[in-house]
């Protein structure tokens, strides 16, 4: 509902996607596969195999190749495929090729646009140097319910929202501490959070901006249940 | 002593068993029950095996055990020489801990499996909506975990709270349970395929 079309949108953090996996994602509604090959970036593709359709969020990675789970079908990450492993001599003719979405890592976030022929330029939110993983978590409620619950949440010190866009929101939390929140659109009452820090450098501090997440995560989700 | 498991392959609560014997590298003898459509968990012949009707059921010389969590526990305590798998230290309550969460409301999971797979009738939206709670609950302590730069449930190693929350984790999507949610579950699933003498069940993929 009322959701653009040609808009980036975090849907992961990079150091959680493993080199050599494949993952499901949703962005409105959107099957998405989410794959890295045993080095590189991240890649974003439709989670649908040319040939059968099968998911390729199901799929495993050889090299630099995403195989589906169900015949084995190679596809490189331009998205061709390159190996038929029933009929091993074919060429895969040109026209057997995965449908790929723009994919780009930025803040530590991986960022994906519906649209695939003119996608928008990346939104500059500012440097991107000191950011640190916290965490991705998904909540019931409404982008504007989990916007307003953000910036009126208790971080655990004074808390200022510095930047906002249409899918980010940075915050600065007492004098040290930056949040960067990258929101994912699943459907009209879900949404992915995929949380990044700057100035949380102790493993602990991650550990614990994580914990007071999850309880933003029930505070949106218990005021939803009153209503 | 000749260890029996009464077992039925699209059975994740087996899964787990077997799961235990291949790490352990135990012989063992499988006595298959058609738990579908037969109903042989149901049968005069079985009660007497396990008078709960429930599966897997395992023998072990004269010892005659039920509930895989209850199993997991009687192997890795006799067979286990390393003390590896349930570890008797001060990681101890803590396996135990995410052992009967396992056995408790991980198995939501189960139900909207067996509601989606085989027919049964029971309330599959509270099924579901309790298996992602669950699911939710491992999500949160793996993302801890992962912050810590650990890869397992519990400690260094894999033990049976590992063993014991992976196949209806893995076999969820069966129960129309996605993963989509839970990218350190996703991680630690692929670590966990990974593990030497692992081996998969129809639902869960061999390849990683």
């Amino acid at each position: 509902m009322g959701i653009e079309h040609n808009q980036w949108r975090g849907i992961g953090l990079d150091r959680q996607v493993q080199p050599a996996s494949s993952n499901p994602v949703i962005v409105n509604g959107e099957m998405l596969a989410m794959w890295r090959g045993e080095n590189g970036p991240v890649r974003v593709w439709e989670d649908r195999c040319p040939h059968r359709g099968m998911r390729l969020s199901f799929g495993f990675v050889r090299g630099d190749s995403l195989r589906c789970i169900y015949h084995g079908w190679a596809y490189r990450t331009d998205g061709q495929c390159v190996e038929i492993p029933a009929h091993p001599d074919l060429t895969p003719p040109k026209t057997i090729c995965a449908a790929s979405y723009p994919a780009e890592t930025r803040y530590g976030i991986v960022w994906t646009n519906l649209e695939r022929a003119a996608p928008s330029p990346l939104p500059d939110l500012g440097p991107e140097d000191g950011w640190e993983p916290v965490r991705s978590l998904y909540v019931n409620g409404s982008a504007a319910q989990v916007e307003a619950a953000i910036e009126a949440f208790d971080f655990g010190a004074p808390s200022m929202v510095r930047l906002k866009h249409a899918n980010a929101i940075a915050l600065g939390i007492g004098v040290e501490l930056e949040l960067l929140i990258a929101l994912q659109p699943v459907a009209d009452n879900r949404i992915g959070l995929h949380v990044v820090a700057r100035g949380a450098s102790t493993p602990e501090t991650r550990a614990s901006l994580a914990r007071r997440l999850q309880r933003l995560r029930t505070e949106i989700e218990m005021a939803q249940e009153k209503k | 002593m000749t260890i029996t498991l009464y077992d039925y392959t699209l059975s994740g609560s087996c899964y787990k068993v077997r799961l235990l014997l291949r790490f352990l590298g135990l012989a063992y003898e499988r006595q298959q029950i058609d738990f579908f459509p037969g109903r042989q968990h149901k049968s005069l012949e079985f009660l007497e095996i396990n008078p709960l009707g429930q599966l897997p059921a395992l023998r072990d010389g004269t010892l005659m055990l039920r509930d895989a969590q209850a199993i997991l526990c009687h192997l890795a305590n006799t067979y286990d020489t390393s003390g590896q798998w349930l570890p008797r230290d001060e990681r101890f309550g803590e396996v135990m801990m995410w052992v009967m969460f396992a056995g408790g409301e991980l198995m939501n999971s189960s139900a909207a499996r067996l509601h989606d797979a085989l027919g049964y009738k029971l309330d599959i939206e509270a099924a579901r909506a309790n298996a992602h709670a669950a699911l939710r609950v491992l999500e949160d302590h793996m993302t801890g975990r992962e912050i810590a730069g650990r890869k397992w449930i519990v400690g260094g190693a894999p033990t049976i709270a590992d063993i014991a929350c992976f196949p209806y984790i893995a076999l969820s999507g069966d129960g129309g349970i996605g993963h989509e949610d839970y990218p350190a579950l996703r991680n630690w699933m692929r670590d966990f395929r990974r593990l030497d003498g692992f081996h998969a069940m129809p639902g869960v993929a061999e390849f990683v």
